[in-house]
């Protein structure tokens, strides 16, 4: 009688959710298989030719799948790697400048993108603010090409992915015991070592939770290679929405997803087996 | 108090190049926006001339329009089903749960390519295609987890004993809803508003996938622009959106804590 209650109050958002969601979805997937025809829309069929056309096609399995997966990969690892030290200082703040800080780290997330790459053409551009501070430091001497350009795609990329690691690591930073590490401290660990026995270790969990949401963000992004990328960066949720939009191929357009979904699953399924092993590993250590 | 060792120093100045790092695209956007000289850096005056350029255009304000309806509109649809969903459940237990709260939060799992893809994909079969419709739900069903999340935490804290009191001195359960429900849990309600607010004013990705011809948001109207034209009045439409988010942040950050919101 209870729960009578329960299923009137979930209907809405249930219903909603169902058939805005995993109707479409599941839809995708039946559309993947259909036949596309020259002038004409998309004609139902039962056939594999959107897939062979992609997964037969050297050129698209290294210009953008892998392609696709380099990048992710590359600006993923470049996100840790200026979080974690992020995170870390952030969580032995207290008040006002942490919250300070924790804002600034989360505006770019709320702002939306189309808003900040105003502002990084401004950097960007031949004559901008990064090439004159760079020839200035004399890193180079010629200007550098940063917009339409996959060092521009990176850039930005890396800009959106290190706000979602520094939240995760520092939900799991403040979660971690502080006495661990002067436990580690007192019996004579320097900091090195106390960050790489218990620190790393233990936050391993929030990283893999940070790299989860950044690598499948990377992996799919199609806005930021649509606006500041070049030709040749043909990152695959790019050519999904050309192929699309433009092209008005749906089929194309959706067997690109279901390719994408299950690229992104097995890779995530492999970060999660090396995740787990490291996480058992370390736990064996300790006993 | 003793003084920061290196290792702490070091960190400090990380962090604070990162900050430089994460800040410097927006306080850039806000200068030109304000510098009379257009794009000479540093600005050499102030100026609200490309502000009032950006505001008087036809174009503009009519994106604006279609930005403010879409947002208000998908806030409130996004707000009312949270509402009724967080409700049940945070008061009733039945079976399948976990299922139901994955299925909420599904939205938050997909890539926004293949959700906006899977939905255009779903209104051309349906005969309609990219419109007002698809785009309206499309932004509601994608701030609705946000919304969930935001008015669990508000309803968790909700001490259940005001209702019964109110019910036991004779109200009904309408009644109990208006008087005691909604204003306890109302910063709950304003912040997850404000939040599905800014992040459907903001969305690029949704909107370019489901947005008909003639009803453009701002931000896709924003990025055509920047991809013909590029000059100050540009910056003033980037940092109006700016200030406008700034504003929803703080009101988010005082009322439910903007870090446990933005977490996935």
């Amino acid at each position: 009688m209870k729960s009578r209650g329960a299923v009137t109050l979930l209907a809405p958002a249930v219903i909603a959710l169902t058939i805005f969601v995993v109707l479409p979805l599941l839809w995708v997937v039946r559309t993947s298989f259909n036949q596309t025809v020259d002038g004409a829309y998309m004609v139902s069929a039962f056939t594999f030719e959107n897939y062979t056309r992609f997964l037969g096609s050297s050129w698209y399995l290294i210009n953008t799948l892998w392609f696709s997966i380099r990048i992710a990969v590359i600006t993923t690892l470049i996100s840790v790697l200026l979080g974690y030290p992020v995170a870390l200082y952030i969580a032995q703040t207290r008040g006002l400048q942490r919250s300070v800080l924790v804002t600034m780290v989360l505006s770019p997330l709320l702002i939306g993108l189309v808003t900040l790459v105003y502002g990084w053409i401004v950097i960007f551009r031949g004559g901008g603010l990064l090439n004159s501070l760079m020839i200035a430091l004399r890193v180079y001497d010629e200007p550098v090409r940063y917009m339409w350009d996959l060092k521009g795609v990176i850039i930005l990329l890396v800009y959106i992915g290190m706000p979602y690691i520094v939240l995760s690591l520092l939900d799991s930073i403040e979660r971690l015991n502080p006495s661990f590490v002067e436990a580690a401290r007192n019996v004579g660990a320097n900091r090195w070592k106390a960050f790489w026995s218990i620190t790393f270790p233990l936050t391993l969990p929030g990283l893999y939770a940070g790299l989860v949401i950044v690598f499948t963000l990377n992996f799919s992004a199609f806005a930021v290679p649509l606006m500041v990328g070049a030709n040749d960066t043909q990152m695959i949720g790019l050519v999904i929405y050309r192929e699309a939009l433009l092209n008005n191929d749906l089929p194309f357009a959706s067997s690109l997803s279901v390719i994408m979904i299950a690229a992104n699953a097995t890779i995530l399924t492999g970060m999660a087996f090396v995740f787990g092993k490291l996480i058992l590993n370390r736990l064996e250590v300790k006993r | 108090m003793r003084m920061p060792d290196m290792g702490t120093l070091a960190l400090r100045v990380f962090t604070y190049i990162a900050m430089a790092f994460l800040f410097f695209p927006i306080l850039i956007t806000l200068l030109v926006s304000v510098n009379p000289r257009e794009f000479i850096l540093p600005p050499s005056g102030f100026t609200l001339e490309w502000f009032k350029a950006a505001w008087t255009s036809d174009t503009f304000v009519r994106a604006m329009g279609v930005s403010l309806s879409l947002g208000l509109v998908a806030s409130i649809i996004a707000n009312t089903l949270a509402f009724l969903a967080v409700l049940a459940m945070v008061r009733y237990d039945f079976k399948g749960k976990a299922f139901i709260n994955l299925l909420i939060m599904s939205p938050l799992l997909i890539p926004t390519t293949i959700f906006s893809l899977a939905l255009y994909v779903f209104f051309a079969r349906l005969g309609f295609g990219a419109g007002i419709p698809a785009l309206i739900i499309g932004h509601s069903i994608h701030v609705l987890p946000f919304a969930v999340r935001i008015l669990t935490a508000s309803m968790q804290n909700f001490d259940t004993s005001l209702e019964e009191a109110a019910r036991n001195v004779g109200a009904g359960p309408l009644r109990t809803m208006m008087s005691i429900t909604l204003p306890v849990i109302k910063t709950g309600l304003i912040s997850s508003f404000v939040l599905c607010f800014v992040l459907s004013w903001n969305d690029f990705p949704i909107s370019v996938f489901l947005a008909p011809p003639g009803w453009t948001p701002l931000p896709v109207e924003l990025f055509s622009y920047i991809k013909f034209q590029y000059d100050a009045v540009g910056a003033a439409l980037a940092s109006s959106l700016i200030i406008i988010s700034g504003v929803a942040m703080v009101v988010i950050d005082r009322m439910a804590g903007l870090r446990r919101v933005m977490q996935r």
